[in-house]
């Protein structure tokens, strides 16, 4: 494994030299302030992942050149992109080289006719689309965090996007990519050799291997991304139901339907419904009887969305549950971005509000599992704050999961809330337990840990191995071949256990 | 990594009282929404100087991990434009809910003044400031003295003193004569009943940005002493930074005392051209848009007005981009930036520029004197000329032909 030394000048110089002295950032508040993500965080223990040096580096030319630095050197090297993952990708293990990406902005042509664009990893999906918009394309990965998370991250996380049961998600819009290996080489992955071909049965399937490693196989430097027609029409409804029973068989019916302008199919369950009477400012006020909700949105062209609408509205009303109109779709649906960060607040049990972070487990559980899970994952975080009323659950929300065939299993998340401010090591160590046990359930259900933002965090790292038996061994075998010294976001997903038997 | 062994100064504890809780707010979020929107990172991309990273450093120091002297430098880089707080998830979804607000500019001039509290001083703002406590006016270019802050008036033959003062913003005063010139024709020409002050030193708003607490309110309190002494109980202002100060700043210095109103001439004008008292009769036979000033746009919500304007003007093709799309927009002069660090601040007005350019217009038209110059310096290689507002609008009325633009003059 790399070892952690303090850098010295010739390895600072090395890095100026690279990138220029203005590009080299030592300075305390530069790096204290890269040292943390929305993922939880050890607040107590802060300064155990500050890096030692950030780098901002402007290509791939020079990324490649600080990573051939520093395995020659042997410093840690990890990858930043936007800093908004929710697990700790971006968070140093072992300090080092902090390599910030956020430079590489740069934006290709606008290709209409073979529907694509190549950008660099430090572009926002926002931004972008917000260029694409007189095109009439955009570019649909559409996380929580569509207005600050960047390219590079997306790759770097396989993310999720919101609307990938129609469009796809990263690893079905992201056409190819360029990509820096632990050992400085510049490879572009995609299918076959093309930069813009979108199916391909030459060679291995290197674009997925690379996608979603949270770092530790190497640095990506650009992506050709897929364009698709900006939707004519956008149909979103919510529908209250009396019971979850209710809401989780209709969303069943609802995602089987066949209709391939489904964007998503979405269950709150009563906790969630309670919390967002509680404490969630967007609420729309809604019936006492409601115990969840059941909601689906539609993107296509007209001919496409009206008559699937019509038909996905009998679906829904034929379950007993009640339309709320178009006020709680407009303002839910369309605030599914900000619900990413609403929580400024919880409650500790006796009702105080306090400064709380949102922590999303998420999970992909197989479409018959879900209320089973629903249940263990409400008594496991029961446990947690009924010993520790720094933690609040925020009830749990499922969406459909797969790109394209939103049927099959769903992504589920619950959402706890937790005062970081009061974590010290007792309540850290019951939040990695309760994270391993809320892992654990998952797979014994037959799902897996994550659907959508990665299981690299403490708790829930500890079951990847479990989670993908002998697959995680041939993990830990393309690790060690990629990156012989282990210099690539070391300590990240149990992956330093690749070096102990070498 | 841990601060230095010596105790804080007690004004370090004094900041950290009144911003930990907000501090605390924005770190638990941490989801940097604000990132997108900040002028200043859109061209530094440097994650250091993020509002999320403003308010991070507070919980650092309160952690002891950083001190005053650490965090001081990072705080330059903000214009103090107000973006950030717009698209802050903490603001808009649940601010009401918890009467709570997210308050970047406040914290950045608070830590500011912490700053200079503790005797950190930025080496050109120590410089302006000082140089514009000895002139009473800021140094915006070589010859500005007290004796000559009203000479843009020279022949308006304006009376000093009444009910209603005309207050003439530092860089308007000495720099872009033009703008105050033409304001001052419009509210003639509407029959608007205005003087001067006797004595008008620099609102002290820049000298707050700036960390310079002590100075700021020593100039606040010399020109409400003015104004009281010429009777004075309207104030019509020309810029939107003197705006901030005279609507948020002198209310704070001053509470209740403080009964002035205050005035902003790009609503009294749109209101003028509104109600027929001012007629816009000279076409303007270009393709402009329109550059929303930060502190009218993103702090005071006011971005109908000018728009109302531009759309009076006859002959003017108006490129609108709408007002939220231009919360990314800013020319960086704010807050000082201009001043430590005039390399952000013309990176900052390229980049607004090259927006304009990609509307094919030839015409950029602010409501900020402060603006204007930077903005100007980085349009030249566009094709695009750079004007103000209220100087349109006098060409537009026949009052005074816009001076070095490629327009038909008035009555030609």
């Amino acid at each position: 494994m790399a070892t952690v030394t303090a850098l010295d000048d010739r390895v600072l110089e090395g890095l100026a030299e690279i990138v220029g002295h203005q590009y080299v950032l030592t300075s305390k508040t530069a790096r204290i302030n890269r040292a943390r993500v929305p993922s939880m965080f050890a607040v107590h223990r802060w300064e155990e992942h500050v890096p030692q040096v950030v780098v901002l580096p402007a290509s791939a030319h020079e990324v490649s050149e600080i990573v051939k630095l520093a395995n020659r050197e042997r410093i840690p090297v990890v990858p930043r992109a936007g800093g908004t993952g929710l697990v700790d990708g971006a968070v140093p293990l072992n300090r080092g080289i902090l390599v910030d990406i956020k430079r590489m902005d740069h934006v290709g042509e606008v290709d209409l006719a073979e529907r694509a664009i190549t950008v660099g990893p430090g572009v926002n999906m926002f931004k972008l689309n917000e260029m694409l918009r007189p095109y009439g394309v955009m570019y649909p990965d559409n996380p929580a965090s569509y207005t600050c998370a960047l390219v590079g991250g997306r790759i770097g996380t396989n993310g999720w996007s919101l609307l990938g049961a129609r469009f796809g998600h990263v690893r079905n819009l992201v056409i190819s990519f360029e990509i820096v290996l632990p050992t400085g080489e510049i490879i572009r992955v995609g299918e076959g050799g093309g930069i813009k071909t979108r199916s391909s049965s030459s060679g291995y399937r290197l674009k997925e291997l690379f996608m979603g490693t949270q770092g530790t196989l190497g640095i990506v430097t650009e992506a050709t991304l897929e364009l698709v027609k900006r939707p004519e029409a956008e149909f979103s409804a919510f529908w209250l139901q009396r019971s979850y029973d209710t809401a989780w068989k209709t969303g069943g019916e609802l995602m089987r339907s066949g209709y391939a302008t489904i964007a998503g199919v979405m269950l709150f369950d009563e906790r969630k419904v309670d919390f967002v009477r509680r404490d969630d400012e967007a609420y729309v006020p809604q019936p006492d009887w409601c115990e969840a909700v059941c909601a689906f949105a539609l993107y296509g062209n007209r001919a496409e969305v009206r008559p699937a609408a019509k038909e996905m509205m009998r679906i829904a009303k034929a379950s007993g549950g009640e339309y709320v109109g178009d006020e709680i779709a407009q303002l839910d649906w369309s605030a599914r971005h900000d619900r990413y960060a609403t929580p400024l607040h919880g409650r500790t049990p006796n009702g105080q509000v306090a400064p709380m972070s949102w922590h999303c487990e998420d999970a992909g559980i197989p479409y018959p599992k879900v209320p089973e899970i629903r249940k263990r994952w409400h008594a496991i975080v029961d446990d947690l704050v009924a010993r520790h009323p720094i933690f609040d659950d925020w009830g749990m929300f499922s969406y459909t999961n797969g790109p394209y065939k939103p049927w099959g299993d769903m992504l589920c998340e619950i959402d706890v809330g937790i005062w970081e401010e009061h974590l010290d090591d007792e309540t850290w160590g019951a939040w990695v337990d309760c994270k391993r046990e809320i892992a654990r359930a998952s797979i014994e259900v037959g799902g897996t840990i994550s659907a959508a933002h990665g299981s690299s965090r403490a708790g829930e790292v500890d079951l990847v191995p479990l989670e993908l038996g002998g697959a995680y061994d041939v993990m830990k075998t393309i690790k060690r071949a990629l990156d012989p010294n282990n210099i690539m976001n070391p300590g990240k997903y149990g992956l330093d256990s690749a070096y102990e038997d070498g | 990594m841990t601060a230095d062994d010596k105790p804080a100064d007690p004004s370090v504890g004094r900041v950290l009282d009144d911003w930990r809780n907000a501090a605390y707010n924005c770190f638990s979020s941490g989801h940097k929404f604000c990132r997108e929107v900040c002028p200043v990172l859109q061209v530094t991309h440097d994650e250091t100087h993020s509002p999320t990273a403003f308010h991070a450093n507070l919980v650092a120091m309160d952690k002891g991990l950083l001190t005053i002297e650490d965090v001081a430098a990072d705080y330059v880089n903000c214009t103090q434009c107000g973006a950030c707080e717009l698209r802050c998830p903490n603001t808009i979804f649940a601010g009401d809910f918890y009467r709570f607000r997210t308050r970047t500019v406040d914290l950045v001039k608070a830590m500011r003044a912490l700053a200079v509290e503790n005797d950190i001083h930025q080496p050109e703002w120590q410089r302006w400031n000082l140089q514009t406590d000895e002139l009473k006016a800021e140094p915006v270019l070589e010859g500005v003295s007290q004796e000559r802050v009203a000479d843009w008036a020279a022949e308006l033959g304006l009376p000093i003193g009444g009910e209603t003062i005309l207050f003439c913003d530092c860089e308007a005063a000495f720099y872009r004569t033009s703008q105050p010139k033409a304001v001052a024709k419009l509210l003639l020409a509407a029959g608007v009943e205005f003087g001067l002050m006797r004595e008008q030193w620099c609102c002290g708003g820049p000298a707050a940005e700036m960390g310079y607490v002590d100075q700021a309110r020593r100039f606040a309190e010399h020109n409400i002493a003015d104004w009281r002494a010429v009777g004075a109980k309207r104030i019509l202002v020309l810029d939107p930074h003197d705006y901030i100060t005279f609507t948020e700043d002198y209310p704070k210095y001053f509470g209740d005392d403080y009964d002035f109103e205050i005035v902003l001439v790009i609503e009294l004008i749109a209101e003028l051209i509104r109600d027929g008292r001012l007629t816009l009769t000279v076409p303007v036979e270009r393709r402009a848009t329109y550059h929303d000033p930060c502190r009218l746009n993103k702090r005071k919500g006011i971005h109908r007005e000018p728009r109302e304007i531009m759309r009076a003007i006859p002959g003017l093709t108006f490129e609108d981009v709408d007002h939220v799309t231009q919360w990314g927009y800013c020319s960086g002069a704010g807050a000082g930036l201009g001043i430590e660090k005039p390399e952000l601040t013309a990176a900052i007005s390229a980049r607004r520029v090259e927006q304009a350019a990609t509307l094919d217009i030839d015409l950029l038209v602010s409501a900020c004197v402060w603006s204007e110059r930077p903005l100007s310096e980085q349009a030249a290689p566009h094709a695009i000329e750079v004007c103000d507002l209220m100087e349109l609008v006098a060409h537009a009325a026949g009052l005074q032909p816009l001076a070095g633009l490629n327009v038909a003059a008035a009555g030609d």
